[in-house]
């Protein structure tokens, strides 16, 4: 790697990591900890590849690994403990919305690892199926139903909440 | 509001607190490192790989099949939503050696991604995404690789190199490329004539895996793991000298200046996380010419170096520099 290279990859973790880990923490619902973990052992692949990469599109493919790399990890996760998810203690008691929220991505995690996957690069990251499903090298079409029978477990399990969850 | 919205603030509020430090590239750096500690120029194997078909390996002998585990097959893509970016179907390759893997892979326009012990008889186990699957050309396929085990051949029609030797099944396979080198002081037609007290060979040897025409092998202090060097060598030839030479330049670029060994006028300096760098705590490596054709290089572990003291660390890599003569 040159110089150039090493400066552009800096450049490139000052753009795009937090970005990374965040899909990461939401991908494999992890704590930051562990995602942080993941992203980098991630980005260490990208940094391996990165003077070939850099200049074709390097964020798609990082994302790409991070993503696996986190539907790996959850599915890892799994097997080893059912995750759980109490809220912390020192939390506040929380408004309607929070908690709305905090049970909504409760939710999400319970979903399978690549189900998840799929909402969080649809819904969060604002991908389209197509963009999705190229980034999980699936069709479009298991994205679509992947999403669809996502959100259909979501709102199941959530419980009749009228006027909230349309 | 839409579930779709809800679940999108949702999510945003998880994860709005959360920054990625500014030591990550650090952090990268070194796990960098870590993986190098054989393969350090993985980025010359991988250019040779695309002319010879070599196996880009890279270290990483705690990396287990868990590493990609891939997935249950997801459903084929219905024909109607298939979109036009997609247009390559993902071939099979679990159960080929991982270098015949590659070659498929590429001639199907995907790229591979091999992770695994690194021995070159090294089976794939896993891939993602799975065969039949459709991806975009140029997709990187990520592959698991491990040693064969010891009974089973999952591929009869593979064609096994019968000079390998594919090690213990539940152990890394170390990279045997040269053989039985004895006491591997003599490799790549260079003759290793000083060592420090205590290193003994590391059994294991890498061709071309520095560049074409490279053969390296490596020595460790009792108790080291195997796949862990104290000392490791590079024998460049040909072209491999040539490249080597240019990092030399690279070297002096940066403002190193060779030290006379021998009648020899070596580089000896701190070599960086990405190659032909120079960095403070990089691994203590001397490169020199040696002939025509013929470039050598002596790298020795920080551990190793640390363990000594950095006097007689420097005073060690000068002596087996100098020590070193071409072979008859």
């Amino acid at each position: 790697m040159t110089e150039e290279d090493e400066a552009a990859f800096d450049e490139f973790l000052a753009a795009r990591s937090t970005a990374l880990l965040r899909t990461a923490i939401l991908v494999c619902g992890a704590s930051q900890h562990d995602a942080e973990d993941l992203v980098q052992n991630a980005l260490e692949k990208v940094y391996r590849h990165w003077s070939r990469i850099r200049h074709d599109n390097p964020e798609s493919y990082a994302r790409r690994v991070v993503v696996n790399a986190a539907i790996s990890a959850a599915r890892r996760r799994r097997v080893i403990q059912e995750i759980t998810f109490a809220r912390p203690p020192d939390t506040p008691a929380a408004s309607p919305d929070v908690e709305l929220r905090e049970e909504l991505v409760e939710e999400l995690r319970r979903l399978p690892a690549r189900m998840r996957a799929v909402l969080v690069l649809r819904y969060w990251e604002d991908l389209s199926e197509n963009e999705t499903a190229a980034l999980m090298g699936c069709s479009a079409g298991t994205v679509k139903s992947q999403a669809a029978r996502g959100l259909a477990r979501i709102r199941e399990r959530m419980g009749p909440r009228e006027g909230v969850l349309g | 509001m839409r579930l779709e919205e809800e679940l999108a603030e949702a999510m945003e509020a998880h994860v709005a607190g959360v920054r990625a430090t500014p030591a990550m590239g650090g952090a990268i750096r070194r796990r960098n490192r870590a993986h190098r500690l054989r393969f350090r120029t993985a980025g010359v194997a991988l250019a040779t790989a695309a002319v010879a078909g070599a196996v880009p390996v890279y270290l990483s002998l705690n990396a287990g099949p868990a590493a990609t585990a891939p997935g249950p097959a997801a459903q084929p893509g219905r024909g109607t939503e298939v979109a036009v970016v997609r247009d390559v179907t993902v071939p099979d390759v679990v159960g080929l050696h991982a270098q015949k893997a590659l070659v498929v892979l590429e001639a199907a326009g995907l790229e591979a991604q091999v992770e695994g012990a690194g021995g070159e008889g090294d089976l794939v186990v896993q891939q993602t995404p799975a065969a039949g699957e459709k991806v975009a050309r140029g997709h990187v396929v990520l592959l698991t690789s491990a040693p064969p085990g010891p009974t089973e051949n999952p591929d009869p029609t593979a064609d096994p190199d019968p000079t390998e030797d594919p090690g213990p099944g539940d152990e890394p396979s170390i990279p045997n490329d040269l053989g039985d080198l004895g006491d591997g002081r003599r490799f790549g037609g260079v003759e290793f004539t000083y060592l420090p007290e205590g290193l003994q060979w590391g059994e294991g040897s890498v061709k071309d895996g520095f560049g074409k025409t490279s053969y390296s092998t490596w020595w460790q202090e009792a108790g080291l793991e195997p796949g862990m060097y104290s000392v490791q060598a590079v024998v460049y030839r040909g072209q491999a000298a040539t490249e080597l030479g240019r990092r030399m330049k690279g070297y002096r670029d940066q403002g190193a200046r060779p030290v006379e060994i021998g009648g020899e006028r070596v580089y000896i300096v701190r070599a960086g996380e990405s190659v032909g760098r120079i960095e403070e705590g990089g691994t203590p490596t001397a490169v020199w010419t040696e002939g025509a054709g013929l470039a050598i290089e002596v790298m020795m572990s920080p551990d190793y170096y640390a363990r000594l003291g950095q006097e007689k660390a420097e005073a060690e890599l000068k002596e087996i520099v100098e020590g070193v003569v071409p072979g008859r």
